[in-house]
């Protein structure tokens, strides 16, 4: 066991590494860097800015340096937890990131509960109710969120919750709780702006977790030990919480890993559409405007995350399943 | 010692091979091979059927576009801007009249600024067929004016409504079909090649062959999706065509998407590779190509197909996500996404919400493919009871 | 597109030479702030008599549209980038000297300007003028910026600003008294004031007592030390420079001139101006401007922003609106309060299709640089079918010139082959000798090619697609065949200035309001932004570095015009100057401008007022809002938002 452990260690290692290559060649794939943006920016607004300066600030922000030791900068100080110096905003990344990770990580934490508490006796009541026109019903329900495209949603939900609720749009919170600290009135207000984009988000989540549920439940109470428990004479709720339940809980599990980059992702999108005070958007302008240590250090952030998810729940799952422990492979 | 009893011994001559005989049907039952079985399964499973057909009749419609629009996607209509859907009537005054819709009347709205038409219930247009409407090149080959349906002459026929630049949004939705389809199959293709491959050569050598994939694998699984899209799109070259990048757009769908189709069949390959039959192959001097594509693969290509069918849905979606962040098609291409993301505005939703409608067609497609999917693998697991 | 800063040259020396201040008598007694009162009454802060200095600015508001008000509100704004808290310095607009609604200079901070010859500048402060943090603003703080800042070697390694340059000659820089300075240069320099009153204005005053601590010559270098690493930068100038950015606005410990000072540290999503109490402006009754208490600008997707706005969230709102988010906007007026008014917008052309002079190809750049072929490209474009799809008839259909309301005006330079005649513009193009044509109807170049345009926009705008949708559907007709590209706005650019895009699309003149005491440097090739001639304009730019000579006689011709301008000593050589080149243009069709004058929408609560009803919308000069004065803008309630 303590063998696995350490080989997967290293392979998370290995692979965050790999990452980081990967990510700072795309920043720098778009031609020019963050002053021919910042120079454009200028122009267009008619200050012209002399090619003498640009060298200047080049030289400044450590920009005129070949990209391998750009590269290399960049990586010594994420591992010294120094995350690099946002040229956008002229502030350290981690004082921009700031509240925003915060709120982030409560809009995906929403999310994540939200498609288990819809998911679950959705998928419970289509296995059990195979081919039923309920069945037929909620799979519907549920692919058409999987099928509608987030960023349309968002849209119309926003203008919806605008006109008929009155909810302001492109916030998490009245605006006159944004820049104070955490009260009871500014959570309330918070839950009340965040079913939208929850809700968003989270439709096309649970489709695919609906599935899975309910795949893995068919597949259980065909399983002989259930028709066993039932000419036993146990009765059929009891039966089912009791043994299929919790083997068909393994998606539950073995899904953080693949849920987490999802879910992300798409709270990216939908964060930008809707302006979210989130990572989302910044992610989005840092990544437009070539903000390298910005962008950066934030994609490696994400890429942190999703890796240790997908270790924990590799972990958990060798945990729950005894097939892993004995097999090495996940049944799928 | 009572005589109810009553012994039956049969009068019939005694045929030694008469059990082993099989009727009609059940010698067609067990002489059908997998895809047979596999159709007959999926015949029962009524949603996947439909869902099928539709599917179907979606990418023959394809092939006709210019021939079943009734107009063409570039062909504008000044007077019509911002048209609201023509609902289609039989009835006129109590007569059928046949399928006709009414004229629209025009008036600028100098205080608003807004464009309001109303219907002219005097004016009927009734619909013409096989008729001549807006000239096209057929597949960019040949000339044609032939339409399905046709406007009466001088007349309009807007049954989805226009946008804002007068172009009728029924024929816009068949031509954005034709480019979203195609590249739902040309990333699955290019997805499928990649994933068999790769996941076939992890699974069957094992070793380090199989680290190596594993992790690349894994890599590709962590990286946020967003950056890698911003990069790989900002990455084709600004010479290329509408055409190539269209294709270049299809390669990375279809590049982001093989991870999950080669682990599936590295896993199924793992366990496979034990039986005797491989071995007995491998023994004979099969070279591991043909063991793999002629033994193994056909074990389970029928879940490969369910895995793939339900893997377009994904790559039209992303097309529509790509198109949305400006980092896929753009206009003068049009697609769902292209089509979607001019809708993408606050007008839209509140003033002129026929502009969503290419939703549905997403909707319906992604909703058709995994109902076709779900079918075909049910229809292809070896495991549950005819 | 060029550089506005350069781009506006003073008015006559005479009106500068006597730059009274206002002979508007000086309140006899103050009225205080309400939402100051407090902190005067706990001594925390003078009152208002103390606060503003000695010879305020007094403004006083005739006719009816613009009346006194009173203090209090808070004025809610909506915003599409976070970079824009920096507009809060543009709508301020508090200067040196600015431009007031008739586009003059006048002075503003500066109580007077004493201009001799155009080439000795005066500037008189206002005595008892203070920061917005108390201290007292001086001639200390113009000698900060002049030797620790602008001349200093590590600060400014390329040295100062280039409009304080003649001919590369730096100013003779003299204190004449604790409000008094001077600034001689030998030769005269008419861009000095317009960068003092431009709406990204040239600054040459700092807070010298708050930025002496960043400074490795003021302050101790242990501090300095201390400093840079606590902020994390890489030496003390990056450190001071950090600390120093008067336009951007995002450091709130930086003292300001400006009626509204930024009060929230960023990142932010929504920042809160709060009053300036040292701010130098009084209505005629004693009120100290602005009688807004505060604004609050909240940071959006740019998308968002008509959204919200329909919403009901912005009282004061013209940025990330355009023209067809009016219909929208309109629905909303009743339900949330507002008005949506229609300014003007005052480019020279909204749209404009630069053919490139400049391109590599040799056959196409022959075939622009030949004037007839951009004329009938002008004449096959149907910009009455444009005004009315997109526009609803309401923009003016004119050539990229200047707008009737500019005292330049004249209808041949908008309507001179902006007609839309095909045949005329077949005839022309058959004249050249491009009689061939291929089997689509195409004609061929000279060297067999088909004759395709590749139209380059930077993708950003659906209106620009849309557009030459139409224009391509003219074009045609000429056997003519129009590709839109769109492309990621860094390469656009670059491929215009490397002569590799045949054509590109962007907006037109910067500023079409024009009198003739402005520079006419727009209309010469003087900058590589001007996408007709990006290289001409690069070698002007570089001075003779980089870039190619002007070749083309007309061309030529502009550039000697141009600068014969900057030595013309009466108006009405300037003026005939600027119809030469106005003239110019217009023959020779060096931009197709397509639509001018399109409506700029503005959603004005209806509880604010001052607000012109009818106004020009424009970067420089006008700075958006900045010359109509949003500190004597007022809400005629209590003014808190939400009330009716």
């Amino acid at each position: 066991m303590l063998n696995y452990l350490a080989r997967r260690f290293l392979t998370v290692i290995l692979t965050l590494l790999v990452i980081s290559a990967l990510v700072f060649v795309i920043i720098q794939l778009p031609p020019g860097d963050f002053l021919s943006t910042y120079m454009a920016e200028l122009e267009s607004q008619g200050e012209i800015v002399s090619p003498d300066k640009i060298e200047h600030m080049r030289r400044q922000y450590g920009l005129d340096k070949p990209l391998i030791e750009q590269y290399f900068v960049w990586v010594t100080g994420l591992i010294q937890g120094d995350l690099g110096f946002s040229f956008e905003y002229n502030l350290p990344v981690t004082e921009v990131v700031g509240d925003r990770l915060l709120l982030s990580m409560v809009l995906n934490f929403a999310t994540i509960l939200f498609i288990y508490v819809v998911s679950f006796p959705i998928g419970v009541y289509s296995a059990t109710h195979q081919y039923s026109w309920g069945d037929y019903g909620l799979t519907l329900l549920g692919f058409l969120g999987l099928a509608t495209p987030n960023f349309l949603l968002a849209l119309i939900m926003l203008y919806f919750a605008n006109v008929y609720f009155g909810t302001s749009v492109g916030t998490l919170m009245d605006d006159v709780y944004l820049n104070q600290p955490w009260s009871i009135d500014k959570a309330i207000s918070v839950v009340e702006h965040l079913w939208v984009p929850v809700f968003v988000i989270g439709t096309s989540g649970t489709a695919g977790m609906i599935r899975r549920l309910r795949a893995n439940l068919l597949d259980e109470l065909q399983k002989q030990y259930v028709i066993t428990g039932r000419a036993k004479g146990l009765p059929a709720g009891r039966l089912l919480v009791k043994y299929p339940l919790r083997m068909a809980l393994n998606p539950f599990v073995a899904d953080i890993g693949n849920m987490l980059p999802q879910v992300v992702s798409g709270s990216v999108i939908v964060s930008a559409v809707m302006s979210l005070p989130t990572t989302g958007p910044m992610l989005l302008e840092a990544l437009k405007s070539q903000d390298m240590y910005l962008a950066g250090s934030f994609v490696m952030f994400l890429a942190l995350l999703t890796v240790i998810g997908i270790f924990i729940s590799d972990l958990l799952l060798t945990a729950l399943d005894p097939r892993i422990r004995m097999h090495g492979t996940a049944q799928r | 010692m009572s005589n109810d009893l009553v012994h039956y011994v049969s009068q019939a001559p005694f045929d030694p091979t008469a059990i082993e005989a099989l009727t009609p049907e059940q010698e067609q039952f067990y002489m059908a091979s997998q895809w047979r079985m596999m159709w007959w399964r999926l015949k029962r499973h009524r949603v996947a059927v439909i869902a099928g057909i539709v599917l179907i009749l979606s990418y023959c419609s394809i092939i006709v576009t210019e021939f079943l629009a009734p107009y063409d996607l570039h062909s504008r209509h000044t007077e019509h801007i911002y048209a609201p859907p023509q609902g289609l009537h039989l009835f006129h005054e109590g007569r059928f009249v046949g399928p006709f819709v009414y004229g629209l009347t025009y008036r600028l709205d100098m205080e608003n600024l807004k464009r309001v038409y109303t219907p002219d219930t005097r004016d009927t247009q009734v619909i013409r067929y096989f008729c001549d409407g807006d000239e096209y090149e057929f597949w960019g080959l040949f000339k044609g004016r032939t339409h399905l349906v046709c406007p009466a002459r001088g007349g309009t026929l807007f049954l989805l409504g226009t946008d804002r630049l007068g172009r009728d949004m029924a024929s816009r939705l068949l031509y954005a079909g034709r480019i979203s389809l195609t590249v739902g199959l040309v990333g699955i293709i290019i997805s499928f090649i990649l994933g068999i491959t790769i996941g076939g050569m992890a699974g069957y050598f094992g070793g380090w062959v199989d680290s190596v994939v594993q992790r690349v694998i894994e890599i590709l699984r962590s990286l946020p999706e967003l950056p890698l899209w911003m990069a790989l799109s900002a990455a084709l070259p600004v010479t290329w065509s509408p055409i190539l990048v269209f294709l270049g757009i299809t390669v990375i769908l279809g590049f982001l998407d093989w991870p999950g189709l080669a682990r599936a069949v590295r896993s199924k390959l793992l366990a496979l590779r034990e039986e005797d039959y491989c071995t007995a192959a491998k023994l004979m001097g099969a070279r591991p190509g043909r063991i793999i594509g002629r033994h193994l693969l056909p074990n389970f290509m029928s879940h490969l197909i369910a895995s793939a069918t339900l893997s377009i849905p994904s790559m039209i979606l992303g097309e529509t996500a790509l198109s949305f962040l400006g980092l896929g098609l753009r206009p003068p291409v049009t697609s769902f996404g292209v089509l979607l993301t001019e809708a993408q505005n606050i007008e839209a939703v509140a003033l002129y919400p026929w502009l969503l409608l290419p939703m549905l067609p997403v909707v319906v497609l992604v909703l058709g493919f995994n109902f076709l999917g779900d079918g075909l693998r049910d229809a292809a697991d070896p495991y549950t009871d005819l | 597109m060029s550089g506005n800063l350069r781009c506006l040259a003073p008015v006559a020396i005479a009106v500068l030479a006597c730059f009274p201040a206002r002979a508007d008598p000086i309140p006899a007694t103050y009225i205080e702030t309400p939402m100051l009162a407090a902190k005067v009454a706990a001594g925390e802060l003078p009152a208002v008599g103390q606060r503003v200095p000695r010879v305020p600015v007094v403004v006083t508001f005739v006719g009816k549209e613009r009346t006194i008000g009173r203090h209090g509100g808070t004025l809610r704004t909506v915003s599409g980038r976070r970079k824009d808290i920096q507009l809060m310095v543009v709508y301020g607009y508090a200067r040196l000297v600015g431009y007031d609604t008739e586009f003059n200079l006048q002075p503003d901070i500066l109580e007077r300007v004493d201009v001799e010859r155009d080439r000795i500048f005066t500037l008189h402060l206002r005595k008892g003028h203070r920061w917005s943090d108390g201290h007292p603003f001086t001639t200390e703080d113009f000698r900060y910026f002049w030797e620790d800042i602008a001349t200093d070697a590590d600060v400014s390694p390329v040295g100062p600003p280039r409009t304080m340059l003649v001919e590369g000659e730096r100013p003779r820089f003299e204190i004449l008294g604790e409000t008094t300075v001077r600034y001689s240069w030998s030769k005269p320099n008419p861009f000095f004031l317009p960068a003092l009153a431009g709406t990204a204005p040239l600054f040459i005053y700092r807070p010298a007592h708050y930025l002496k601590q960043f400074h490795a010559s003021h302050a101790h270098p242990v501090d300095i030390m201390r400093r840079v690493k606590e902020a994390g930068q890489r030496n003390w100038v990056s450190l001071h420079f950090r600390h120093d950015r008067m336009y951007k606005n995002d450091n709130p410990d930086l003292p300001s001139l400006q009626p509204w000072v930024n009060s929230t540290p960023p990142p932010a999503q929504r920042y809160v101006f709060v009053r300036n109490p040292y701010f130098h402006r009084v209505d005629s009754e004693g009120r100290q401007l602005p009688y807004i208490d505060q604004v609050a600008m909240s940071i959006a997707s740019a998308k968002l922003v008509p959204v919200k706005v329909g919403g009901g969230e912005s009282d004061l709102q013209a940025r990330n609106l355009q023209f067809n988010n009016y219909t929208f906007l309109k629905q909303g007026e009743k339900r949330n309060g507002y008005t949506v008014r229609l300014w003007q917008s005052a480019k020279g052309s909204k749209m404009a299709l630069f053919p490139n002079l400049n391109i590599d190809d040799p056959v196409w750049r022959t075939l622009f640089r030949t004037t007839d072929f951009r004329r009938a490209l002008s004449l096959g474009t149907d910009r009455h079918e444009i005004n009315q799809v997109i526009y609803f008839g309401l923009a003016l259909e004119s050539n990229n010139t200047v707008l009737p309301r500019s005292p330049l005006y004249r209808k041949i330079y908008a309507r001179q082959w902006a007609d839309f005649d095909l045949v005329q513009a077949n005839r022309l193009l058959d004249d050249l000798g491009l009689t061939k044509r291929d089997e689509r109807g195409i004609r061929l170049l000279p060297d067999g090619r088909t004759m395709e345009i590749i139209v380059e926009t930077a993708g950003e705008d659906t209106e620009q697609t849309d557009v030459l949708q139409l224009v391509h559907d003219g074009w045609i007709k000429l056997g003519i065949k129009l590709h839109a590209k769109p492309r990621q706005r860094e390469v656009f650019r670059n491929r215009v200035f490397a002569g590799l895009a045949q054509m590109s699309v962007w907006s037109g003149l910067e500023n079409g309001v024009p009198t003739p005491d402005l520079s006419p440097e727009e209309l010469a090739p003087t900058s590589q932004q001007q996408l007709q001639w990006p290289k001409w304009g690069q070698y002007y730019q570089t001075m003779s570095k980089a870039g190619q000579p002007v070749d083309m006689k007309s061309a030529q011709e502009l550039a000697r015009l141009n600068a014969d301008w900057r030595f013309a000593d009466n108006r009405k050589t300037k003026e005939d100057i600027w119809r030469k080149m106005l003239k110019i243009h217009a023959d020779e069709v060096f931009s197709i401008g397509l639509i001018s004058g399109v409506p700029q929408p503005v959603v004005v609560s209806n509880r604010l007022r001052n607000v012109p009803e009818e106004a020009i919308y424009n970067w420089n000069p006008g700075a958006f809002f900045g010359i109509y004065r949003p500190d004597t803008f007022w809400f005629a309630d209590d003014g808190k938002p939400g009330s009716k």
